[in-house]
């Protein structure tokens, strides 16, 4: 397995986290949430979401519950639980730091680096 | 947990699940609809909105199965998906999965079947505690190690001796069954009532033998073995009770015996006590040897130490009674369970391990195509390694794929096992102990499932390791065929078809060599003439039958009914058939002008009391003198006939005709009787054991001692020409002119000679005939391996012949290199197997017979039948290669 793959899961997993800690959302909402959050700069493979929206509920970090769409049919809303708003500051934090340090990585220039070689 | 909670789980759990279905359903139904809504308000029409949104969510089915499994998480679910999806790849290849699990069925089917008998007779529970303290003794002799006590003997060890917790005794006793029906014979034991409390055994129902059936004037009482409660009452628990006529005594049916009891070398239809107290031999020194011991070693005394003592108890009685226990030499002690299955043991198993060869070479076959097949599939599994299934999933699904195979084999296996019983019990060998309640129970069901869960392992690791070994992702980047891991799989393949071509070649040399030994078995002479003669064995009641003037008398009103039967030539009595299983009568005799050396040296023979005509009626030729006459009554000379083994071992400087001899057949003492007459030897016990000492007395002149013996059990035997009016007439005449002249006479089925003959060589008959359909089996499977590989290499290498024979390379030329590959196989093979087939021949040597186990005909003829049949599947195989056309080849990447 490549290490994209590996690594993807874990950021989709944190998107889901952030679109759902605005509000309760279906699964449609939250794909529509990432895009609007995201500047419609990501892309996510549709049915990829569900796997991962499951995987977040046995984890305990959603809850589900069944209600109406904004189109009066029924569908499964998603909401974050405590824990699941606990782990989603974690991972910001983690996020962040490792994003920081890697743009600064990214960022330095040559003479940073030759007078300590 | 109780089964009805497991069910209620079970059924929630599925119920779970169908609500998990649906609302997946439901939710990604409603995904789709969002964003079909979403479109069509961008614009398009709902067709199309509906197909683009279906499109970009991507494989619904996919995405269902993912999220199952994040929910998954249990076991059950999980193998469920495996057991679904393999389901679906075997019903895509219907050739394989139609011969994987026949060739399952047949192998665990066999294995099951020889393993239910080994069971019934060698593993069950024989109903003994503690049976390891069991011992069972014969009195030994030079000529033979298994012999009888008498019964002052008996009791001398018994009281003596303080190794034992009790010493038991035991008399082969073949009365006369009656009730209301028809008079039976049956074959039973009369014991000393002790001998419950020594096995430790319980009656299935009703009581055991106690202290007080023993004594003098106890009521007469009887238990039933299983087989005759059985047959005989159907099983009804209130014969407990009823009175029952044995040998016209009437005796309490008190219990009936467990189905696991056996005794060594003894029927058991009915027991008896002994009741050695009251018996007048208790004290008559010089009577009749008829009993063999039983005992139950006390805790902390070993078996040797029993021996010792008992030997030395055995010394002392010889310097007490001088001249009484001649050529008694020593004892033989040995564990009871073992006794009981010893003869049957060594075929047995030898059966059972065919069986399960064959069984690994079907597995091994079943892997060599799942290895195929995963090398066909490599790209398949590649691709799902690519989409995120672990390795180790990977291997679960062939494993699981092999299970599926397994159970279904195993199933199917069980259900022809249970169809099969039937035949099987009527193949296998009367003779064999403790069978006729052979029956499927709770560890032949755990055997089956081991098997099962085995061949689960054999048939899927192979592929399953390969799998593990082999780097997936060029699977994907190459082209499927020339794949990744091709070398390790095909060198596999041929490993494990050079590993099948090994096993079969050893099954094939052991059915070699029992097929060598039956065939000089069944050559050998017996010594008479069994074509056409029929036998029935006879038991006269007690009453009206106490003296041998009676029996004459009875003999006397059957004969004219016996001659008036169509087509009879020569009928006559005899005490022992020839090759009458668990009958033993022998005697000691002495050339008055050569007394022995010491009392040990007296020599033994076979004694038979016989009418004039059963010489004639059984063919047995006579070599000097006459054949008796009704002439030699009590009133005249006693007179003996002797076998020419006897003549030639203990005469060899003159004519025995005229000699004296003194026989010890009676209580009193040795007497002399004048030999007649000299025939030919007959084999009395068994085809294997050449022809021993004979010694035959005229029925009119036996020993008023023996009377009982024979009334117990007596022979007719008739010559009859079957064209007169048939065999099947004749045999219900041959009845009826018993019966009409006594009905109180108990009459044995009607056997003709020929069966008796057949019958000692039946279970020889029987092992040959499964281990010689396993060879086969064996030897099917293994070619088909070597097809399979060669047919597979071929195909392989289809470019590589390509190229070869564009090169210039002739077809003789190619068809000679895979033609060397099989040859090489085979000889890897053969060698092997020849290796081990020589190794393991040992574990046959006691079903040898004029052969040794190392026979070098046996095992060069089986290795030139396979290696035959293998260059016919090689050269079958190789001959794919010549419609090889290089073009195509070359292209057919």
């Amino acid at each position: 397995m490549s290490d994209e793959a590996e690594l993807l899961p874990g950021t989709l997993d944190l998107l889901i986290l952030k679109a759902v800690s605005l509000g309760p959302l279906h699964g449609y909402g939250v794909l529509l949430r990432i895009q609007q959050i995201s500047k419609e700069t990501l892309f996510i493979e549709q049915g990829a979401l569900y796997p991962a929206l499951f995987r977040l509920v046995r984890q305990g970090l959603l809850k589900t519950e069944w209600d109406r769409s904004e189109n009066n049919r029924r569908a499964k809303y998603y909401e974050l639980t405590a824990k699941g708003r606990k782990r989603l500051r974690e991972e910001t934090d983690w996020w962040n730091r490792l994003s920081k340090a890697i743009a600064t990585a990214l960022a330095a220039s040559p003479q940073e680096v030759t007078s300590d070689m | 947990m109780s089964v009805i909670s497991y069910l209620k789980s079970l059924t929630q759990r599925f119920l779970r699940r169908a609500k998990i279905d649906n609302e997946l359903e439901e939710e990604l139904g409603e995904h789709i609809r969002l964003h079909a809504d979403r479109l069509e308000r961008d614009g398009l029409s709902r067709a199309e909105a509906e197909r683009r949104a279906r499109l970009e969510f991507g494989s619904t089915e996919r995405f269902k199965e993912e999220c199952r499994e994040e929910l998954g998480g249990n076991l059950l679910d999980l193998v469920i998906q495996d057991v679904r999806f393999s389901l679906r790849t075997l019903r895509k290849s219907p050739a394989f999965f139609a011969v994987a699990v026949l060739t399952l069925a047949l192998g665990i089917g066999a294995t099951v079947a020889a393993f239910s008998v080994v069971n019934a007779v060698l593993l069950r529970s024989f109903g003994f505690s503690e049976p390891q303290r069991l011992l069972w003794i014969y009195s030994q002799r030079a000529d033979n190690p298994r012999t009888n006590f008498s019964l002052p003997e008996y009791c001398d060890y018994r009281d003596q001796n303080t190794s034992f917790e009790g010493l038991g005794a035991v008399a082969s006793f073949n009365p006369s069954l009656s009730d209301s029906g028809e008079p039976e014979r049956v074959q039973g034991v009369r014991i000393s009532a002790n001998a419950f409390t020594i096995l430790g055994l319980r009656p299935l129902i009703g009581r055991p033998l106690i202290a007080d059936d023993d004594k003098n004037g106890a009521d007469p009482v009887v238990l039933l073995s299983y087989g005759v409660w059985a047959r005989r009452y159907a099983k009804n628990p209130d014969v407990i009770g009823r009175s029952v006529n044995v040998n016209g005594e009437s005796r309490q049916i008190v219990g009936v015996l467990p189905s696991s009891f056996a005794l060594p070398n003894l029927d058991t239809d009915i027991v008896v006590p002994l009741q050695p107290e009251s018996d007048p031999r208790r004290n008559a020194r010089n009577s009749v040897n008829f009993l063999r011991m039983i005992g139950r070693l006390k805790p902390h005394v070993t078996a040797e130490q029993a021996h010792a003592e008992l030997d030395s108890i055995r010394q002392n009685l010889h310097r007490q009674y001088l001249d009484t226990y001649t050529g008694k030499i020593g004892l033989t002690i040995v564990p009871v369970t073992e006794e009981i299955v010893t003869n049957v043991r060594s075929i047995l198993l030898t059966i059972f391990c065919a069986a399960g060869a064959v069984l690994l070479v079907g597995c091994i076959n079943l892997a060599g195509i799942s290895l195929s097949r995963a090398g066909a599939r490599q790209r398949e599994l590649a691709v799902r390694t690519a989409l995120g299934a672990t390795r180790m999933r990977l291997i679960r699904l062939l494993l699981v794929e092999s299970a599926i195979l397994a159970v279904l084999g195993g199933a199917l296996g069980l259900i022809l096992e249970s169809l099969g019983q039937g035949m099987l019990l009527r193949l296998v060998p009367t003779d064999l102990p403790r069978i006729d309640s052979f029956a499927v129970d709770w560890k032949v069901f755990l055997f089956a499932s081991a098997v099962t869960v085995l061949a689960t392992f054999v048939c899927g690791l192979a592929p399953a390791w390969l799998l593990s070994r082999s780097d997936l992702r060029d699977a994907l980047v190459s082209s499927g065929r020339a794949s990744a891991g091709g070398g390790i799989q095909s060198r596999l393949r041929t490993w494990l078809v050079a590993g099948q071509i090994a096993l079969a070649l050893v099954l094939l040399a052991n059915a070699g060599l029992l097929f060598r030994s039956f065939a000089r078995l069944s050559g050998e002479q017996p010594g008479f003439e069994s074509t056409n003669v029929l036998t029935v064995r006879i038991s006269l009641p007690q009453v009206g039958y106490n003296d041998r003037e009676s029996m004459v008398q009875f003999y006397e009103k059957i004969r004219p009914r016996l001659e008036a039967i169509p087509g009879m030539q020569n009928a006559g009595l005899v005490s022992i058939l020839p090759l009458a299983p668990k009958s033993i009568s022998f005697i000691h005799f002495t050339r008055p002008d050569q007394p022995p050396s010491k009392p040990e040296n007296t020599p033994s023979t076979n004694y038979r009391i016989v009418t004039p005509d059963y010489f004639r009626a059984m063919g047995i030729p006579l070599i000097a003198g006459r054949y008796f006459t009704d002439e030699d009554d009590g009133d005249r000379l006693p007179v003996a006939i002797v076998s020419s083994a006897l003549a030639k071992n203990h005469f060899p400087d003159r004519s025995p005709i005229g000699q004296r001899v003194m026989i010890d057949d009676n209580d009193t003492g040795p007497r002399p009787v004048e030999i007649v007459g000299v025939i030919g030897p007959v084999k009395q016990t068994n085809l294997e054991t050449p022809a021993k000492a004979d010694l035959y007395l005229p029925l009119r002149q036996a020993h008023k001692d023996g009377v009982p013996f024979l009334r117990n059990s007596i022979y007719c035997v008739a010559k009859i020409d079957p064209k007169a009016a048939g065999i099947g007439y004749n045999v219900a005449q041959l009845r009826s002119a018993i019966r009409n002249v006594d009905p109180s006479v108990a009459v044995g089925n009607v056997r003709p000679m020929n069966e008796v003959l057949a019958a000692a060589l039946a279970s020889r008959r029987f092992s040959l005939l499964l281990v010689g359909s396993f060879a086969g089996a064996a030897l099917f499977l293994a070619a088909a391996g070597l097809y399979a590989v060669i047919s597979y290499g071929i195909q392989q290498r289809t470019r590589e012949i390509g190229v070869r024979l564009a090169l210039g390379a002739t077809r003789g030329r190619i068809l000679g290199m895979i033609f060397k590959e099989g040859a090489i196989l085979l000889v890897t093979g053969v060698t092997a197997g020849l290796a081990i087939g020589l190794l393991l021949a040992r574990f046959v040597a006691s079903q040898m017979y004029g052969i040794t186990e190392h026979d070098p005909f046996s095992f060069a003829i089986v290795s030139l039948l396979l290696a035959t049949i293998s260059l016919i599947a090689c050269w079958v195989a190789s001959r794919r290669s010549l419609n090889v056309d290089p073009v195509v080849a070359l292209r057919c990447e």
